[in-house]
This record gives structure tokens, C-alpha cells and sequence, in this order.
């Protein structure tokens, strides 16, 4: 933590430093992520999985695109998940530092925000984040590359009716914010639509921290599954842990994520049986190479799902600079685009949401389910969106 | 959902909740009451608290009875450093005192992101047993946190009524001038309501990282409790504190699990503002002169 | 700056007013070369600074009776949703809007204060901290309304000449100074006596015949007014509004800005301000350290330095004149 807080200081004092034109082989990346607050694991998992790519790329002699070799570097601004920080972020980014290419931000709001600052075609933006409206047909220069609610919740809530045929009475407990407000509206159809009555829809405030109350009132209504949805791993675990102490007995589902590994550790072994969707499979052989490689630069530091997401987006935009043969932003979104079925961390490459959102930017991935099982983490399932 | 089950297990997480929130505000009202100032890092020591026993149970191994008060005293300690360095000089200046406090809380908040991480960790259980009493789901760690609480309350009452530190501090909160002038050592008795306040404070962030999670920013909760209670029970009382804290405890609890969390946080912050118009010395306190 | 200082007890009292009309000059030049010679990020950031300003002023004006309002960005707030949904969802001028923002906070303030003014000190920063809470409850929660916490975006900017950062800069300039002449002028102002004569002692300000109440909340209304306008301009030049930026925390930031610059005088505001928005701009990437710094800060100036910023300057003032007329003996 603070090692990554000084690289990132020492980062922003040679931004300072350093005039905005850098040399001609000189390609700079954005990195937009939360990097204080609640969010700043994530963010830093951004940070990393870009820069990953990255020293791979320049270990291998740099970006070759027509005839020059861009030697590549990352250049990273917190937006503390907000969006006036997601503005000046980006401000910054354009025209301070004449970067073309961003990765992140990660939420709705910040997303939203940086996207208005590169509106005319500044910036390719490669970002995350639940709300519907981070995709739209004008905004060609936009991508997201983890998949959201729409695409991965009737997948994973029709996992859950194959395996529980009986389960009906369904409570969803989710966090009063930006995430939470966009994607109970979705969750709750893709409930109806696989069969189930949503009974009740909670949203917390933030910082609360006893669930208790909630988690009664769900038994007093003979909830069967309860649906934590966005919340924090925070409080997802706090939640598994006061169900479970209050003699809640039926199934615990995140449709959302990732959490796994911050529920186990603060329920215990309360958490056996939880039930979320991971977007990556640290545990298969085609990520060994970066398990490696995250290793060896951090440490054991726990690496979450942002890094291998992150790392995937920056070798798609590598591919896509080298095919397009020049950093011109329209040449490489339309790259970009024409990516389908290339190989990747993910498996082949798959656009999707012209049908959703009026254009195929959304990066279409299987994602995994996991459940706590004999108090550890294990992938059950594989799912197709 | 009216059924006795029901009720009886809302009142017993509404007890859960009263006891720690009394725990809180008791120190914050202490504060307030003797030595005028308004702590808003109360909450970072609870914070403290919560690291220190993850330090002394987790990572030292102690037995958890025996790691709490550790803890509360080892935060007690330190913050006699920050009332010798920052407080002293802001005794008996409201507003000053007040800003100042606030450095001190977001100086702690962030001190504790840049040496812990900011994401939530848990306290493992010390108690893991669950009883039932009937249809009633009690675990053991809520009776510990009650118990806990319980006999620190008292502890504090003995202290309070009984010695001669506790007469001083019950003099001095009461009129500085006149206990300065019957001789009393109000340096010495700041000191000691200072220490009684964060210890208290530091039990209640390990009771809370005991009961919920750790992280550096769990201090705005007990504060804003802290604030809630001295409100309804008036700033400065303690009696005020022990009705204060079970009305909020309580409340919140039933509430929350009959109109959901929002309404509970409506609710809470209207009656705030109803008792801050017309009886702002709390619902037991008398008028201040 | 200069004449804004001429209250207290500064050196630069004794400049000839040529000097100082030359001073005053210098630094309009300054302020209106500065997009011009400054990048787009610079340009930004100082937009962000001179809006800032303007409810920084305000919060400076109710701070000179006595009183800490911890519902200040709450009032911003209004302004901002008000003038954004007038103008996104009834189409009106961005003119009629940004009034509205300002009347509307100023509304508000004029039925609130009357009730919370009625309590004091410690009390009446409670009891703000409360209102301004439940505010933001209502921006995150009236999802029709707001767009809940996901606010609105996509705001139009004023006219859309002013999609440009650097007209946008003139605009906050010219919003930002207006703010500062009134506030001084009023500071100045019979009025602004009163003022000080109630933060001083509010029974020997009564006995004197001053209507302390009625200046109360005649204060807290105008304080509020500067906030709402302040929050209309920053939402159409960030282009989105959500609840996280009127929260409890960005009213404890007004409170810094003006304790870290100095309560005591009306640049304290301006220098706190520069201080709290542009230093973090350019700290971005370790904020956490920047936060430890900031509450340090916080603690050494209300320990060692009452006046803020302004007074280490003008103690500095004070030592170099102090050296160089002892060397001219």
C-alpha cells in the first residue's frame, strides 16, 4: 500500500516535471481510478493490470506501429470515485498530458464524467462501470470492458433456477448510491423473468455497518434468497455473517462483485454457501503467466479482478494501435471495433450490446460462479451471457 | 410481523446497539463537560480502539477479555500524548477547540489509510457460539459486548461518584473558576477525563470491529452517534447519555426493521432537529445559565 | 488584495496609492492573461478555484457573526439541482436559471434561519450539520427529481460558447470578483460593523441597539444566496451534479478553507481556497498523505496562528520591514 501510494507520488511528480509533448516514440497511457476512499483496492488493481501490460509491451522492444516503436508509460490520477474527480481527471489527462488512450474510470458517475470531457473524439476511453448509460451510439470512442448487470444478471439469475427449482421469495439489500440506484431496476426484472417474487428491496446507506434490522425483517417475510447486489465486500460480508447468527437458512447471492475472498474473511465460516459471480479465474492455467507476473512485481499482495481485466483492455488497445498503424483516436476505435474473435486472456474476443445500448462496445466475457465451500472460494460454474 | 419472536429479538440488537452507543457518547459528553470541547476525532479513537485489539488479540494472541482493555488503555495512553500537544491548548475555547479537533481526525483518519489499507477486515470471533432462547437467536458476542459495556458503565459510575478524581471532574464541569479556587488540579483532571473519554471510546472501536468490521474510516459512525445521543440526552449528562443511547439504539432498531434503513435515517435526523428547536438541553437535561 | 488588508494593520497600508492602483492593475492583468498563457488542466483548475471562491465568501460572511454552518455545500447544492433542472427539464435561459439558484438557496435560508438561528455555537453547528444532511438524503434519494445518486449529466453549459474552458474562466472570473467587491463592500459597510460587533459579544452588540437576530439571518441568507450561485455555476462547468459533492465533508472543507487561509479578514477565504483546491489538483495520486498534511495543517494553524495564512504573511511583512528599517538606521 505504501509502496503503491509512493510510486503513484512519485508518478504525479513526473508528470509535474516532465512537459506535457513528450518525445516522438513516446506513447503515454491514462490510468483513471479511485485511489482513496472506499474504492482504492480496485483502483489500484486498475493501476496494475495496465502497467502490467505495459512492461511487457516495452520488455518486448515496445509498441511497433508503422514504422516507429513507441517505448509505452502509464500515467495514473485518482478520481476519488467521484465525478468532479472523474472531470479534472480526465482535464488533466487530455490536455494536460496529451494522452490519447484511458483505462478506467470504474463507476457510473466518474465514468460519466470523464466521458463529457473527451466528448469531441479526444480520448478512447476503456472503462467500468454499471450504469446503461456509459454506452451509447454517439459515443463511438467508448468502450467498457467488464461486463454489468444487464449482460451478466439473467445468465447468473438463470444459473440459479437450474439449481434451485424451488426457491421463489427473493430480498434484495443493496447499497444507496449510484451503482445500486442504476442496477436494482435490472435486477429486479431479470428476477421476474426467471420466475421469482422480488418481496423486498432495501437500499443502505452508506457506512451503515448493522444489518441486523434488514436481516430480520427478510426471516419475518420467509425470504429464500437473499440478493446483496452491489454492496461493498465490506458489507457483503457483514451481511452473510448477521443472516447467519440470526438463523437465516436459505441462499445468499451477489449478483455483482467480486467479493469472495473479503466475505470469507469476515464471516468465516458463516460464509459457506455464498453464492457470487467472479469475472476471472485466477485458478485456471491461461492466467498462470500473469499470476506470475503480478507475483513477481507486487508481491503477495492479493490481486483482484480488476488487474487481469485491465492488463486484457491495454493488450486489446496495444492490438489495435499496431493494426490501425498510427495513435489517431478514430483510426484505433474503428480497430478497436473489428477486434471480434482475436484471441485473448478471455478467450476470442466478442462485441456485444448493439441491441441494449445501439452499439457494440460492450466487451462480452464468460464469467464464473463462485461459492464458499468448505470455507474456500471455488469456481462451480462457467457462464456464457 | 408484529409477533413476540420478533420483537423480542429487535429489542435485543436494539440493546446491542444502545450499549455501545452509550459507551461512545459518555466519553464525548465527558469531554464536552469538562473541558468545553467538542472532539471530533472521538470517533478516530474508537477507530484506534479497533486496530489495537486487532493488534493485541490477532496478532499477539491474547485472550480477547484480556486484549480489550489493553487496547483501551494503550489508545487512552496515546491520547494523552495528542492532549498534551494539541488539546491542552484549546480547553475551555469552543470553536477553536472544535476546528482543531477536526485536524486532529482527518490527520488520524488518514494516518490510519496510510498505515492499514482502506479496505474493511474483520475481528475473527472470540465467541462463535449462537444460543437459542426460544424463537429468539442470541449470540454469544452480543452478550459479550453487552456485558462488556455493562460493567465499564458501572466501573465509570463508581469512578465518577465514589473517588476524588471523580468529584473533581463532576466540580470542574460544574464551575471551572470555583474548583480552580478551592484548589483543585484542573490539569490533572483534564488529563484524566481526557484519558477516561478515549479509553472508553478505543472499547467501543473494538467492541464495534468485535461485533462488525475494521477499517480507517469507521470513525464518522460513532461520532454521529455520539452527536445523536448528546442531543437527545443533552450535552454534558450522563444520565442524559444512558437515555439518550438507549432511545437511539432502540429506535433505530425497531424502526429500521419495520420501515427499512432510509426511514430510519429520516426519522432519526428529524427528531434531531424537533429536540434542537425546543428543548435544547436534551430530554432530560435542565436549562443551561 | 491591498485595500482588502487596509482594515488590519498591514504594511501595505503605507503604500502610496499610485503604488497600490499599479498593484491593483498587475494583478487584473495577471488574473485576465492567465488562460492565455496557462494550459488547459491550469485553466481548469483555477475555473474550480474562482467558483470556489464565491462560497467560500459566503461561508466567510457567516463565519464573521460567530457562526460555523456545516449545511453550506447543502445550500450550494440547491442552487446547482435547481438551476440544472429549470434548465434541463423546462428549457429555460441559463440567465433565469442561475437567479433562480441563488433565490432559491436564499428562500430557503430565509425560512430556515429564522428556526435554527435560534440556537448558538456548538448548537447551531449541530443542528446545521443535521439540515445539510438531510438535504443531501433528499438529492440521493428523489430519483425522479434528481436523478438520485447518479445526479444529472450531460448539463449544458451556460451558452455554448462556453463548452470552452477558457471562456468558462472568464466567466468565473467576473462571478468570482463581483462576489469579492460585494463582500467587501459590505464588510465595509455600517453593516458589516454590526457584524463584527455581534461576533465580538452578541449581549453588548443588543445592548447597543444592534438587531442581532434580524443581522443573523440577513447574513445567513446572503451567505447561503453566494453558496447557491456558487453551486449553479460549478454544475454547468463540471457538466454533472450528484449528491456526493454537497455532502457534510465539503462543508467542513469551506470551514478549512477559511481557517487555513484566516477568518479574520476577507482574503483569508481567497488564500485558503487557492491553498485547499489547487494544492490537491496538483497532489493527486497521494491523497492520503495530502490528508494527513491537511489536518496537521489544520491543528498548527488554530494553535499557533489564529489569523491563518494571512497572518504568517503579514507577520512576514512585518519582519522584513522591521529588519530593513533597523539596517536603514
Amino acid at each position: 500500500m505504501r509502496t503503491t501510494l509512493l510510486a503513484a507520488a512519485a508518478l504525479a511528480l513526473a508528470a509535474l516535471i516532465n512537459p506535457p509533448q513528450g518525445a516522438a516514440a513516446d506513447l503515454k497511457l491514462g490510468v483513471i481510478a479511485p485511489l482513496s476512499g472506499g474504492g482504492t483496492d480496485w483502483g489500484i488493481g486498475t493501476q496494475r493490470g495496465v502497467e502490467l501490460a505495459v512492461d511487457e509491451i516495452n520488455a518486448a522492444g515496445g509498441l511497433r506501429v508503422g514504422s516507429e516503436t513507441y517505448r509505452v508509460s502509464t500515467v495514473t490520477y485518482d478520481d476519488q470515485y467521484s465525478g468532479q474527480g472523474g472531470t479534472t481527471a480526465a482535464t488533466r489527462l487530455i490536455e494536460g498530458d496529451g494522452v490519447k488512450f484511458i483505462f478506467g474510470p470504474l463507476g457510473s458517475t466518474p465514468v460519466l464524467a470523464a466521458q463529457a470531457v473527451a466528448a469531441p473524439g479526444k480520448a478512447v476511453i476503456l472503462s467500468s462501470g454499471y450504469s446503461p448509460r456509459i454506452l451509447t451510439p454517439q459515443g463511438r470512442h467508448n468502450f467498457r470492458v467488464t461486463l454489468a448487470t444487464p449482460e451478466f444478471a439473467p445468465a447468473f439469475i438463470g444459473w440459479l433456477r437450474r439449481t434451485n427449482a424451488q426457491a421463489k421469495r427473493v430480498g434484495i439489500i443493496s447499497p444507496n448510491d449510484a451503482t445500486g440506484q442504476s442496477v436494482v431496476p435490472i435486477l429486479v426484472d431479470a428476477y421476474k423473468k426467471a420466475g421469482f417474487e422480488v418481496v423486498l428491496d432495501e437500499k443502505v446507506e452508506r457506512g451503515t455497518s448493522d444489518f441486523t434490522p434488514l436481516v430480520t425483517r427478510m426471516i419475518a417475510q420467509r425470504i429464500e434468497v437473499i440478493e446483496l447486489d452491489s454492496s461493498t465486500p465490506g458489507d457483503a460480508g457483514l451481511i452473510v455473517k448477521q443472516a447467519r447468527q440470526l438463523g437465516y437458512r436459505g441462499m445468499i447471492m451477489q449478483t455483482g462483485g467480486p467479493a469472495i475472498d473479503e466475505v470469507v474473511n469476515i464471516a468465516g465460516g458463516l460464509a459457506e454457501g455464498y453464492t457470487t459471480m467472479e469475472w476471472f479465474d485466477a485458478g485456471s492455467p491461461e492466467a498462470a503467466p500473469l499470476v506470475a507476473a503480478y507475483r513477481a512485481k507486487y508481491g503477495k499482495a492479493p490481486m483482484n479482478a480488476f488487474v487481469p481485466i485491465m492488463y486484457n483492455a491495454a493488450k486489446l488497445l496495444f492490438e489495435a494501435v499496431k493494426r490501425a498503424g498510427s495513435t489517431d483516436v478514430t483510426a484505433v476505435s474503428a480497430e478497436l471495433e473489428k477486434l471480434e474473435g482475436h484471441p485473448s486472456l478471455f478467450g476470442a474476443v466478442r462485441w456485444g450490446g448493439q441491441e441494449r445500448y445501439g452499439i457494440n462496445h460492450q466487451l462480452m466475457t464468460d464469467f464464473f460462479i463462485a461459492q464458499v465451500k468448505q470455507g474456500k472460494p471455488t469456481v462451480i460454474d462457467r457462464v456464457r451471457p | 410481523m408484529f409477533t413476540f419472536a420478533i420483537l423480542s429479538q429487535i429489542a435485543l440488537n436494539g440493546i446491542t446497539l444502545s450499549a455501545i452507543y452509550i459507551l461512545v457518547a459518555l466519553g464525548f459528553t465527558l469531554i464536552f463537560g469538562v473541558m468545553r470541547i467538542v472532539n471530533f476525532a472521538h470517533g478516530e479513537f474508537a477507530m484506534l480502539g479497533g486496530f489495537a485489539l486487532s493488534f493485541f488479540y490477532v496478532s499477539l494472541g491474547l485472550h480477547f477479555l484480556v486484549a480489550l482493555p489493553i487496547a483501551a488503555v494503550a489508545v487512552g495512553a496515546f491520547s494523552l500524548v495528542l492532549e498534551r500537544v494539541v488539546y491542552r491548548r484549546f480547553y475551555q475555547r469552543e470553536m477553536p477547540g472544535m476546528i482543531a479537533s477536526l485536524g486532529v481526525s482527518i490527520a488520524l483518519m488518514y494516518g490510519g489509510v496510510a498505515l492499514w489499507g482502506t479496505h474493511q477486515r474483520s475481528i475473527p470471533s472470540a465467541f462463535s457460539a449462537v444460543y437459542t432462547i426460544g424463537p429468539i437467536f442470541v449470540t454469544a458476542e452480543r452478550v459479550v459486548v453487552i456485558g462488556v459495556c455493562l460493567v465499564s458503565l458501572a466501573l465509570f459510575y463508581l469512578v465518577l461518584r465514589f473517588t476524588r478524581i471523580g468529584l473533581a471532574m463532576r466540580v470542574v464541569a460544574e464551575d471551572r473558576i470555583t474548583a480552580e479556587a478551592q484548589g483543585i488540579d484542573t490539569v490533572a483532571t483534564y488529563r484524566f477525563a481526557f484519558f477516561i473519554s478515549t479509553a472508553m471510546a478505543a472499547l467501543a472501536g473494538g467492541l464495534i470491529g468485535q461485533l462488525f468490521s475494521l477499517s480507517p474510516f469507521m470513525g464518522l459512525m460513532p461520532l454521529v452517534k455520539a452527536f445523536i445521543v448528546v442531543i437527545l440526552g443533552g450535552l454534558g449528562g450522563i444520565l442524559g447519555a444512558a437515555i439518550g443511547g438507549l432511545v437511539l439504539g432502540l429506535g433505530e432498531s425497531f424502526v429500521s426493521t419495520f420501515y427499512g434503513a432510509s426511514a430510519a435515517q429520516f426519522i432519526s435526523f428529524g427528531l434531531i432537529i424537533a429536540i434542537l428547536l425546543f428543548r435544547p438541553q436534551g430530554l432530560v437535561g435542565r436549562k443551561e445559565g | 488584495m491591498a485595500l482588502l488588508l487596509d482594515s488590519d494593520d498591514a504594511p501595505s497600508a503605507r503604500w502610496r496609492p499610485l503604488a497600490r492602483w499599479a498593484a491593483w492593475a498587475a494583478a487584473a492583468a495577471a488574473l485576465l492573461a492567465f488562460p492565455l498563457a496557462a494550459g488547459g488542466f491550469l485553466t481548469h483548475t483555477a475555473t474550480l478555484v474562482l467558483l470556489t471562491v464565491i462560497g467560500a465568501a459566503g461561508f466567510h460572511l457567516i463565519l464573521r457573526v460567530g457562526l460555523v454552518s456545516l449545511g453550506h455545500a447543502a445550500f450550494a447544492g440547491i442552487g446547482g439541482y435547481t438551476s440544472v433542472i429549470l434548465m434541463m427539464t423546462f428549457g429555460l435561459p441559463w440567465i433565469v436559471c442561475f437567479v433562480a439558484g441563488g433565490v432559491s438557496a436564499a428562500a430557503l435560508a430565509l425560512l430556515v434561519g429564522p428556526i435554527v438561528l435560534r440556537l448558538k455555537g456548538v448548537y447551531f453547528v449541530l443542528i446545521t450539520f443535521t439540515f445539510g444532511e438531510i438535504l443531501r438524503l433528499i438529492f440521493n434519494d428523489w430519483q425522479s427529481m434528481t436523478g438520485g445518486a447518479n445526479g444529472i449529466s450531460h448539463i449544458p453549459p451556460p451558452w455554448p460558447a462556453l463548452m470552452d474552458t477558457r471562456a468558462y474562466y472568464y466567466l468565473a472570473l467576473f462571478a468570482a470578483g463581483a462576489a469579492i467587491l460585494f463582500c467587501a463592500r459590505l464588510l465595509a459597510s455600517d453593516f458589516g460593523r454590526k457584524m463584527d460587533a455581534i461576533r465580538e459579544s452578541e449581549s453588548l452588540a443588543e445592548a447597543n441597539g444592534i438587531p442581532v437576530f434580524a443581522v443573523k439571518v440577513i447574513v445567513f441568507a446572503i451567505g447561503c444566496t453566494l453558496a447557491g450561485l456558487q453551486g449553479s455555476l460549478q454544475a454547468h462547468f463540471i457538466r454533472l451534479i450528484s449528491p456526493l459533492a454537497y455532502s457534510f465533508q465539503e462543508s467542513l472543507n469551506f470551514l478549512v478553507m477559511n481557517v487555513v487561509g484566516g477568518s479574520n479578514s476577507l482574503v483569508g477565504p481567497i488564500v485558503g481556497t487557492v491553498f485547499l483546491v489547487a494544492l490537491p489538483e496538483f497532489l493527486r495520486g497521494w491523497v492520503e498523505y495530502q490528508f494527513i498534511i491537511y489536518g496537521v495543517i489544520l491543528v498548527v494553524v488554530m494553535a499557533a496562528l489564529p489569523g491563518g495564512l494571512v497572518e504568517l504573511w503579514q507577520r512576514a511583512c512585518r519582519w522584513i520591514t522591521s529588519l530593513s528599517t533597523r539596517s536603514g538606521r
